[in-house]
């Protein structure tokens, strides 16, 4: 094997994977990368909006983070440039200086510019992005000295190190040259997004597939090596293992193919699943509760409520191990935040049974104490399986839960406008630091119909104050300390119960090739990515 | 023809009223759904009540329904069924685009249902309480009492996955730049599958009213005479008993146009299809109100369509309806 | 007729397994006091591999047989609560609009036809979305895409009863239209309008299962549609959870049509020899 490819380098030469190299550290036993061929992979949704400076969440990165690209990327030991290649804060926090790559042009021919990325930032992250607006709400200014040099101004001092680790998911770069002037949330060029990436969107036919294509001027040496890439849309979630197996599509990112049926595909010849590639993609199962209710504002409920659930059936059963038992806000996987020193509820329906006792709230005649509403997010197979088994637990204990099952609009605003449940099933993104969507699950005082929010009506200063204080907090290890106290708090006065952490897995054919190689791998650029013949 | 056409048109006229039952009674009810196009649009997105907002005035979500319903409705007039937000594109475009494989879908479907069930029908109804007849009657109330989906799935783990004879879902070869012929037959061979499990799933119905008209016809008295004058059986049974059965079947056609576009919005999931009972659901899913509104009127018309085919149809088998006549 | 209804192998065969399904519905607490959406054991064990799960367990470890067994008196409760709501309506429709004729036998003649160009499982769908999916929204949502055959059926009987002698003798008596109407002319023509009854109860437990397919179902009891909708998902590893709830819905549509043709069949005997 390793002899045929050594012949095969010294016949093809060496250029393109020298190339290769400069740009994306392939390992140095990799095989010679082919060029060519279609990629075809299951889409299970057909997001309006493809814009990723706009929208900000997996489902529009799966395709779109291709087409367009951020400053930075992330790797499994920090990150690497895309847009940017340096990136320097300063002492006081109030300024950030990227260095930006040199000879990058846009799909349609225009260079790209420090001034690309300061409309980016201040007209679009800033003002209309789901998550820069709470991360960006100080950048005052972005000075461009010259056409590679952005300088970003914050009215307060704003941690290096947030910023940083909102670079991948946070700082898609679009084009100036197409939004200025234009009403940004209706450009065209939201649902046929043209950036700098690696692939270049062609089509969308709706209900069937999106299409992009191998971006020829694309400033990485040798890459793409595909020609295209095909979303093929798969309505039904049953359809992609059977997709694959029928070799119709290649690959299926996201928990595609049911977890139960690994096993067996695993099995078929040519099929592998791969389970790493999502390490900063993790999402967490959450217990989301509505604190306006008397029974839920009682601590000892909450209490009983957490040691009623089995995180290890729920690992075990539900997500037939592809998760791990969480203990706190922040996932056991993330190296720079997670403690494990927080007080932990064992599944212990003694205990569940007695608090729920002491806190005044006995068996009636029917063995129920009282009832809730329960709404599972219709998302994932996985938060409606939790939902089910949730009910049964609680029934254990004497709570009598009812399911309410809504579609995803209904949810949405049964659970974040009108906070018409009791308790809710949620699937949060950790995002590789607390303050970009974490905090926000238990700070007080936000608006409502914010999804992923806290909605449950719950406020305490000694919670906001940490948040408060960390946002603030230049210093990095003490940055990280007030995020640990922050996880020492959440888990004692339990705002929400975190349940469980997954990250995905991804089914493809064994030609499918540089699967998994970074830690974002689903929503990277796939530049690397080539089909063996 | 001509006269076909007005014929039509006058139908299409007296069905104005229902035409507008239709219309306020959909929107009334989509008025009640918990949750609007913006709620929909803001699970993928996220985003605050500001933004919820200011997107609710921009796509028009902010005015009384009354105002919404005004507006719909002189769209309409004008022939404009107005603009999907879920799409962002004129909701003309968005249905013609997949009514096409929709009409080809049902078409196919209804074919094989109707011919291959009523000559099933004429089997059974040769001889009934033979064996063949009740072997035939539970075998195809057998498939007619599995859900779609659950056929079309294991028509797919069989014929697509285990035999790869047949692809397992879209309607024709992506991105393949066929044309002509070719992709005539590429089409076929997409709609193989999801015909045969739309299409089986209402071969039972034929089956059974053909199969009882015959019964009927086999008691009438010219039967017995045509048996007395040594009429061989098969002659009878075709074109004597069958033929006079074959009328509340043509009937049955029509009545089944309308169960059969419901039928596809599974049909069109497990396929992927991308036809109209698909997009109707993916409509209540963005809560894109004027897109149902739209997708139901352009059923409806359909469903008046095929019915009026029928009824000429009808009239031409049977001679004492006179196509002139309007049948209710 | 009871005697005529056994006189057919359609009325036996769908008598008995009537009977069964009925034994089964009624049998279910009994039998599996639990709730049968409760984990009683390790999820997806193999049918016949363990005595305490006969039919083997599900992905999150409920007991398959439970769920058939109590399954069964959800599914049949949902089908004739359906086909209930429906033939009522369909009958009131009908007769009023059949017995007041004129303007008001227009306008809900009209009506009845709006629902009728409308697919309905269209309108099931888009109902069952907006309200919410629970038992009696699914029960509504199936009668009001169901009741404008029983509403033609009637009106069609009625327009032909209310011109017999005991009608006309009525209304000399001086008794009040709406009296007649439902005391003297509705009882006459129900049995056309029963007749329809096992269409529809049939058509309701398969629209309750296309219903969980696309995740509208009442996730509080378990029937078997939702048993095969949630199967699907594991269908190559698991075929059995779809399996062994499908043959029981084939088992009960099968069974209502053969009773339903088995009535049909014994009161047609019944009136030519009348």
């Amino acid at each position: 094997m390793t002899i045929l490819n050594i012949s095969r380098r010294g016949l093809l030469g060496g250029a393109a994977a020298a190339g290769a190299l400069a740009a994306l550290p392939i390992p140095a036993f990799a095989q010679q990368a082919r060029r060519g061929g279609r990629l075809v992979v299951a889409a299970d949704s057909e997001p309006r909006n493809l814009n990723p400076a706009i929208v900000a969440s997996n489902g529009v990165f799966f395709v779109s983070s291709k087409v367009v690209e951020p400053l930075a990327e992330a790797t499994f030991d920090g990150l690497e440039g895309r847009l940017a290649t340096a990136w320097e804060g300063s002492a006081d926090g109030l300024s950030v200086t990227f260095t930006l790559r040199e000879g990058v042009n846009w799909h349609d021919g225009r260079p790209f510019t420090s001034a690309d990325v300061a409309f980016s930032a201040l007209e679009v992250w800033k003002k209309l992005q789901n998550l820069g607006r709470v991360v960006f709400k100080d950048l005052e200014a972005v000075d461009t000295p010259d056409d590679h040099t952005a300088i970003f101004r914050f009215a307060r001092p704003t941690p290096f190190q947030l910023i940083r680790n909102a670079l991948p998911a946070l700082t898609a770069v679009v084009p100036r040259h197409l939004y200025e002037g234009t009403d940004i949330a209706a450009n065209p060029a939201n649902t046929a997004p043209i950036g700098t990436g690696p692939f270049r969107f062609a089509e969308h036919k709706a209900g069937e597939y999106y299409r992009l294509t191998r971006n020829e001027a694309y400033w990485g040496k040798g890459v793409p090596y595909l020609d295209e890439i095909i979303y093929r849309v798969l309505p039904d979630r049953a359809a992609a293992a059977g997709a694959i197996e029928a070799d119709e599509i290649q690959l299926a990112a996201f928990s595609a193919v049911p977890l139960a049926d690994l096993d067996r595909i695993s099995k078929v010849p040519g099929v592998e699943v791969v389970t790493t590639g999502y390490e900063a993609l993790t999402y967490q199962l959450v217990v989301e509760i509505n604190h306006r209710r008397k029974e839920l504002a009682d601590l000892n409920v909450r209490r009983a409520i957490a040691r009623a659930i089995d995180k290890d059936f729920v690992v075990k059963t539900i997500f037939l191990g592809y998760a791990v038992a969480a203990t706190g806000p922040v996932p056991k996987n993330d190296a720079q935040f997670y403690t494990a020193d927080v007080p932990q509820y064992a599944f212990d329906l003694a205990k569940a049974n007695a608090l729920l006792d002491e806190a005044g709230y006995a068996r009636g005649a029917n063995g129920k104490r009282f009832a809730l509403k329960l709404l599972p997010a219709p998302y994932f197979n996985e938060t409606r399986q939790f939902g089910d088994y949730l009910r049964q637990a609680l029934a254990e204990v004497g709570i009598d839960a009812t399911i309410v099952n809504n579609d995803a609009a209904a949810h949405q605003k049964a659970v974040y406008t009108d906070h018409d449940f009791d308790i809710a099933v949620a699937p949060p993104v950790f995002r590789g630091d607390p303050a970009i969507s974490t905090t926000i699950l238990v700070q007080s005082g936000i608006p409502d119909g914010v999804p992923f929010s806290n909605q449950g009506g719950y406020a305490n200063a000694e919670i906001d104050a940490v948040i408060e204080k960390a946002a603030g907090t230049l210093d990095e290890t003490a940055r990280i300390g007030l995020y640990h106290d922050f996880q020492k708090l959440v888990a004692t006065d339990l705002p929400l119960i975190n349940v469980a952490e997954w990250g995905f897995t991804t089914v493809k054919r064994s030609s499918v090739k540089n699967v998994a190689n970074n830690p974002r791998w689903a929503v990277s650029n796939w530049a690397d990515v080539w089909l063996d013949a | 023809m001509n006269r076909a056409l007005s014929l039509l048109r006058r139908r299409l006229l007296t069905s104005l009223p229902v035409f507008l039952i239709v219309i306020v009674g959909s929107f009334l009810l989509l008025e009640a759904a918990p949750g609007d196009a913006v709620d929909a649009y803001l699970v993928s997105v996220g985003g605050d009540a500001g933004l919820a907002a200011q997107l609710r005035h921009e796509w028009g979500l902010d005015r009384s329904a009354w105002a919404r319903f005004l507006t719909f409705a002189t769209a309409l007039v004008h022939g404009d069924l107005g603009w999907s937000v879920a799409f962002a594109r004129p909701i003309r475009d968005v249905i013609l685009e997949r009514l096409p494989n929709t009409l080809l879908l049902m078409g196919a479907a209804t074919a094989l249902s109707f011919g291959l069930g009523s000559l099933l029908g004429i089997v059974a109804g040769a001889r009934p309480g033979s064996i063949c007849d009740r072997v035939l009657s539970v075998a195809s109330l057998a498939i007619y009492a599995v859900p779609g989906f659950w056929l079309g799935l294991v028509l797919i783990v069989v014929f697509s996955i285990e035999l790869r004879w047949l692809p397992l879902g879209g309607i024709e070869t992506i991105a393949s730049s066929r044309s002509g012929l070719d992709r005539g037959l590429d089409i076929a061979r997409h709609l193989v599958l999801p015909v045969a499990a739309l299409g089986f799933i209402y071969l039972a119905l034929y089956l059974r009213v053909m199969r009882a008209g015959m019964a009927e016809v086999w008691r009438m008295d010219f039967v017995l005479a045509l048996r007395a004058r040594g009429l061989p059986q098969s002659r009878i049974v075709i074109a004597h008993v069958a033929r006079n059965a074959l009328l509340p079947l043509v009937t049955l056609l029509g009545l089944q146009s309308a169960s059969m576009l419901g039928g596809s919005v599974v049909i069109e999931s497990v396929f992927a299809v991308p036809g109209i009972g698909r997009l109707a659901h993916e409509a209540v899913a963005a809560r894109d109100v004027p897109l149902l509104l739209g997708i139901i009127l352009s059923s409806a018309i359909l469903v008046i369509v095929v019915n009026f085919l029928v009824d000429i149809v009808y009239a031409a088998l049977d001679p004492r309806v006179g196509a002139s006549e309007e049948r209710a | 007729m009871t005697r005529r209804l056994f006189s057919t192998p359609e009325g036996i065969a769908g008598t008995a397994i009537l009977a069964l399904l009925a034994l089964a519905a009624l049998a279910a607490p009994m039998l599996f006091p639990r709730d049968p959406l409760s984990i009683a054991g390790p999820s997806l064990l193999p049918p016949f591999h363990d005595p305490a799960h006969i039919l083997g367990t599900d992905r999150l470890g409920r007991d398959v047989l439970a769920g058939l067994f109590h399954g069964a008196r959800v599914s049949l409760a949902v089908g004739i609560a359906a086909a209930a709501a429906a033939l009522f309506v369909g009958a009131v429709v009908g007769t009023i609009a059949g017995f007041a004729g004129g303007f008001v036998d227009e306008a809900l003649m009209r009506v009845a036809e709006a629902f009728q160009i409308v697919p309905g499982f269209l309108l099931t769908l888009a109902f069952v979305s907006i309200a919410g999916p629970s038992l009696p929204v699914v029960v509504a949502a199936i009668a009001l895409g169901a009741w404008t055959g029983p509403a033609r059926v009637a009106r069609a009987e009625v327009l032909s009863i209310r011109e017999r002698d005991h009608v006309a003798a009525s209304r000399v008596v001086g008794m009040h239209p709406l009296e007649i109407a439902l005391r003297e002319v509705m009882p006459n023509a129900l049995p056309p309008v029963m007749a329809l009854s096992s269409v529809i109860v049939a058509g309701a437990v398969l629209t309750e299962a296309a219903l969980s397919f696309l995740g509208l179902g009442d996730p509080n009891r378990v029937t078997w549609g939702a048993m095969i909708a949630e199967g699907r998902a594991v269908l190559r590893s698991a075929p059995y959870l779809s399996i062994i709830p499908g043959i029981a819905l084939v088992v009960a549509v099968v069974g209502v049509y053969l009773f339903g043709e088995g009535v049909v069949e014994a009161s047609a005997s019944r009136r030519r020899y009348q």
